[in-house]
């Protein structure tokens, strides 16, 4: 019985195979096609039918995106928000869900635990005119902080930590650091920070994706172009009537093209990011 | 060790980014509110960079005048930006936040009184009130908020009739007999049915609804808000202007697409269209663009716009930008020195004309023999001594703070209307209520209203 | 905190504040201190704020008007608020169902034993999860557009292999039919990949113990899948759902790039909705009234569908 089946099963896993590896291709085209049209004039990007492989590499979408648009500054400037709203995050979330992990007895650690908790119920739609508008009394609108500071500690970052450290970290070994003389910041940093990397790289990597495309609330407080993170670097390259297609899909593969390859490192860690979502229902 | 010597790395590299990003996030500093400008200020030579934000042709005018004026004042620098995209929003962003407005803006007319009404543009009062009867007198009023300046005209948007000389040739029909509305319908209704239907007289979609509105109030006189700012929609002028574009509608002389839309456009070189109502600044869109669609050349005309009656106005303006200073701006006379050079001198302003067809508003600029040239898309005709007749009998729409939201409502309840066959009264009342509840603004009394309108003010 | 102090009440140990028990545990205090304290400033403040301005009219510049319940009353005036939630809903039941299904058939296929190159399709179908949806936006505005774009030159090949068919032109982004649509595609094509790998987590959870039971039992694979598969991915399926739900309505960066709600108003959802509200006209007495109104609607519908799911699945 099991070998009269066999031809269909091959059959079957081969059309799987095919459709499988049709979608893939529906589901890259688009990166191609940027990739591509980053390489055409803006003739050759509307022509029809269309060319679906570039003739040849024109480099000058590149040349005239680093020499027309100031794309240096707003990578450098993507890069400082990002690396600061994540590794304030990660410390802050770590922190926190330590102390809510390893604390257990400290008097009201589980009502502000639930509070916490309780906090992840708020839309952001809700706060975010009010947030502008503090930041525009503090004078942060058009800086860093305005990227890095309002979403540096996410409820969720707690939790996450706090059920990892809660799993992962034995009592003994604090009690042992304890009895050693370790501080309770020391703790935390020296043994607890190392045992929750994973932890930390998942949520680290959810944090990224979030900060390095956030175009929104970039769009409301970066104010100059000289603030300009890439994402809205990329919008605004659209005009009105006239839009420089080539140089804006370089410009999209300059901005697409860091999170590829870290995704492509680090895909475990990502996918492990996202995974770290689905826990909280 | 090793995990001695990752620790220090974590800590060091956590240490850095934290001290990376407070340095980097300190430059941008809060922007304070420079002191208003003063005639004496406006007095002393200028010199600095001036950021301009614009768009389109009027963008490039800008940037064809900018050399001219960097020499006429050296040491200045004009930087015109044309990144487009969401312009007018970003632009209230940095009002709000008091960071980051360039040091001159372009606003749309029908945009520019929400801005105004924010109090964090420049007030221009000091140094731009000796100008007031440059400009006609409903753009000028329009600049003007509770007796300040706080805009300068650009360009102005004096409406007539786009025709088609081919086919006004092949029906036989005189543009110069078309004085009236009425007679624009006759001459549609013959087009129509000497075509047999294949070509209409006029586009009439849904969006071009509250254009059409705009221009039939200004002819007759009306208002939407009334001086005091009141709703005063409700009106003998305003339900003639309705009745108008019924009786056009029901002519069966137009066509029921958007108008811009592709299928508008692409109406320019074929024979679906014979006229197009527009604005002075139609032309340059219509020159741009027409050879982009298939079809034998057109050859084009401009008449005036039909009065309400004989012997009526024939101006209606629909459109035109202005130049706006924020409150922020830091070299606030250099920013003026510009303004003032772009549009309040006869060589500012025709040379964006004559490079750019921006049409002035300035009115040395219209008296100057520049409009007087034959323009061969035209068949030679002086289209812009036609577009500058009667400029200051244009008359003056009370544009309010909330006005540009009052257009979007007009524009909803008039396709409603439009598409249901509402009784007039029916529209007027539900539009007049539906105003006041959305905007918070009292309706004028109807007895004011019933009055016929005031003379035009010459 | 900890303790309601009654005064004169009971000696019995807790109705007190304990400062030593405070004071041993001071560490744990300061630990958590920055997420209360950036939450007081960003978080409780803004909603207080927040509910304090939906009774009022402000430009965000000049002085605040007290407004009473007037933003209340004009919401139910307001078209475009209610057209903004019908597109939204009209978008979500375009993209929801197909990105399930798809994101269910990819993880079941990704989950099979006999598979081969799984983290390279795992990767194609994920990788869309991790851009910037601004630039794929604009992608998508190349692929979409109506004179010139792959997907119509696609569509009017196939009018080659399937003549009967008469594909035309499509005009994806600037026809009031079809906005949607195409927000729709970009959006199964962006979150399909990021529902799969949650779905996949949810199936490798499922024992394998499961399976060779109902094997041993002779469920062949569809039985299998119905009967051990799909109720042991329901509470997964449902979180998906429910974030999708959500996301459709707080969407954002889709539309504003892809079609800035047009043409018209036919792809304004209400994300961009609430966001053209409060950024571009600047009402922001209205805009708060609106999003406080929605997110207590919101919540107080996912309770009752929680209320409702808990109900039946204890009834079952």
């Amino acid at each position: 019985m099991n070998k009269a089946q066999k031809p269909n099963v091959m059959a079957l896993r081969l059309a799987t195979y095919i459709m499988l590896t049709l979608l893939a291709v529906v589901f890259v085209f688009p990166f191609y096609w940027l990739f591509t049209a980053s390489f055409k004039t803006q003739a050759q990007i509307f022509v029809t039918p269309p060319h679906w492989i570039p003739s040849h590499l024109m480099w000058s979408n590149y040349t005239d995106l680093f020499q027309q648009t100031n794309i240096l500054r707003a990578f450098f400037n993507s890069v400082v928000t990002s690396a600061g709203s994540v590794l304030l995050s990660l410390f802050l979330c770590s922190l926190g869900g330590f102390a809510f992990a390893k604390y257990p007895l400290a008097p009201g650690n589980n009502r502000m635990f639930a509070f916490v908790l309780g906090t992840m119920l708020i839309p952001g739609a809700v706060t975010l005119i009010p947030t502008f508008e503090i930041l525009v009394h503090i004078h942060w609108i058009n800086t860093y902080w305005a990227l890095i500071v309002p979403g540096a500690v996410g409820a969720f970052g707690i939790f996450w930590m706090r059920q990892y450290m809660g799993a992962n970290l034995p009592d003994d070994l604090l009690a042992a650091a304890r009895i050693d003389g370790c501080s309770e910041f020391g703790i935390y940093w020296r043994i607890a920070v190392p045992i929750a990397q994973p932890a930390l790289a998942a949520l680290g990597i959810m944090n990224l994706i979030g900060s390095w495309n956030n175009l929104m609330w970039a769009f409301i407080v970066l104010r100059t172009p000289s603030m300009y993170t890439l994402p809205l670097v990329i919008y605004l390259m659209q005009g009105e009537m006239s839009t420089p297609w080539g140089m804006l899909m370089a410009g999209g593969v300059f901005t697409v093209l860091p999170l590829v390859i870290a995704f492509l490192l680090f895909q475990k860690q990502f996918v492990a990011g996202i995974t770290a979502g689905a826990v909280k229902q | 060790m090793n995990q001695n010597k990752n620790q220090i790395r974590r800590a060091a590299f956590l240490t850095l980014a934290l001290a990376g990003a407070c340095l980097a996030g300190c430059q941008g500093n809060p922007a304070v509110n420079a002191p208003p400008l003063t005639a004496q200020q406006a007095a002393q030579p200028v010199k600095g960079n001036i950021t301009v934000w614009s768009w389109n042709i009027a963008a490039k005018a800008l940037q064809d005048i900018a050399p001219s004026f960097e020499r006429a004042h050296p040491g200045t620098r004009v930087n015109v930006d044309l990144t487009g995209a969401q312009m007018q929003t970003r632009f209230m962003l940095s009002l709000a936040a008091d960071v980051g407005a360039p040091d001159v803006s372009q606003l749309q007319i029908t945009d520019a009184p929400h801005y105004m009404a924010t109090g964090k543009l420049a007030d221009l009062t000091a140094v731009a009130a000796k100008y007031q009867s440059d400009f006609p007198a409903s753009r000028w009023a329009e600049c003007v908020m509770n007796g300040h300046v706080y805009a300068i005209p650009w360009d102005l948007g004096p409406v007539a009739i786009f025709y088609k000389r081919n086919i006004f040739t092949e029906y036989h029909i005189d543009p110069s007999t078309i004085h009236t509305w009425a007679d624009y319908i006759a001459a549609g209704k013959k087009i129509v049915a000497l075509s047999h239907g294949k070509t209409k007289m006029l586009a009439l979609g849904v969006s071009g609804l509250a254009d059409m509105f705009e221009i039939f109030l200004q002819q007759t006189h009306g208002q939407v808000f009334d001086d005091a700012g009141r709703i005063a929609i409700d009106s003998p002028q305003a339900r003639k202007a309705l009745e108008l574009i019924r009786e056009i509608h029901n002519a069966g002389i137009t066509l029921d697409i958007n108008a811009y839309g592709q299928e508008w456009m692409a109406g320019f070189n074929d024979s679906t269209l014979a006229t197009y109502p527009g604005a002075v600044w139609l032309g340059g869109i219509i020159k741009d663009s027409h050879s982009k669609f298939e079809g034998n050349s057109t050859r084009w005309g401009v008449f005036r716009l039909p009065a309400i009656e004989r012997g009526g106005v024939h101006v209606a303006n629909l459109g035109g930008s202005v130049l706006v200073i924020p409150k922020q701006c830091a070299n606030k006379a250099a920013a003026w020195a510009f303004v003032k050079y772009a549009l309040c001198t006869k060589q500012g302003q025709l040379m964006q004309y004559e490079k750019e067809s921006l049409y002035p508003s300035f009115l040395p600029a219209l008296k100057s023999k520049v409009m007087d040239k034959p323009d061969p898309f035209f068949g030679d005709q002086p289209v812009g001594r036609l577009f500058a007749r009667d400029v200051q009998k244009i008359w003056r729409i009370n544009r309010t703070a909330n006005w540009a939201e009052a257009e979007s409502y007009i524009q909803q309840d008039l396709s409603q209307w439009a598409a249901a066959g509402m009784p007039h009264d029916h529209l007027l009342k539900t539009l007049a209520v539906s105003l006041h509840q959305r905007l918070d603004v009292p309706m004028a009394p109807a007895s004011e209203l019933s009055q016929a309108a005031p003379e035009v003010q010459q | 905190m900890n303790t309601s102090s009654i005064p004169g009440g009971n000696q019995a140990g807790g109705s007190r504040i304990n400062w030593q028990a405070l004071w041993k545990y001071r560490h744990f205090y300061l630990f958590v201190s920055p997420f209360f304290i950036l939450f007081a400033i960003f978080g409780l403040y803004p909603l207080l704020f927040s509910l304090f301005l939906s009774f009022t009219k402000w430009d965000g510049i000049t002085a605040i008007h007290w407004a009473g319940l007037y933003n209340f009353r004009l919401m139910l005036h307001d078209e475009l608020l209610w057209r903004s939630l019908w597109n939204t809903l009209v978008i979500g039941v375009l993209y929801i169902p197909p990105m399930l299904i798809l994101a269910f058939l990819f993880a079941q296929i990704l989950n099979s034993q006999w598979l081969k190159l799984k983290s390279l399709y795992r990767a194609a179908f994920f990788l869309p999860a991790v851009t910037p949806m601004v630039v794929i936006a604009v992608v998508f505005s190349l692929i979409f557009s109506s004179e010139r774009g792959v997907l119509n030159y696609v569509l009017l090949m196939l009018n080659h292999v399937l003549p009967f068919f008469h594909f035309k032109p499509i005009h994806w982004l600037d026809s009031e039919q079809w906005s949607k649509v195409s927000v729709a595609i970009l959006v199964v094509w962006r979150w399909t990949g990021y529902n799969m790998v949650l779905m996949l987590a949810g199936l490798q959870a499922i024992p394998i113990d499961y399976y060779e039971a109902a094997q041993l039992d002779g469920a062949n694979a569809w039985q299998s899948m119905r009967h051990v598969t799909w109720p042991l991915l329901q509470p997964v399926f449902r979180f998906c759902l429910l974030l999708s739900l959500l996301g459709t309505l707080y969407m954002f960066d889709e539309v504003f790039v892809l079609t800035n709600g047009g043409p018209g108003t036919s792809s304004t959802n209400f994300g961009l909705y609430l966001f053209n509200l409060s950024f571009t006209d600047f009402k922001f007495g209205y805009a708060s009234c609106v999003a406080y109104s929605v997110a207590i609607v919101v919540f107080g519908l996912s309770l009752g569908i929680n209320r409702l799911n808990r109900r039946n699945s204890e009834g079952a």
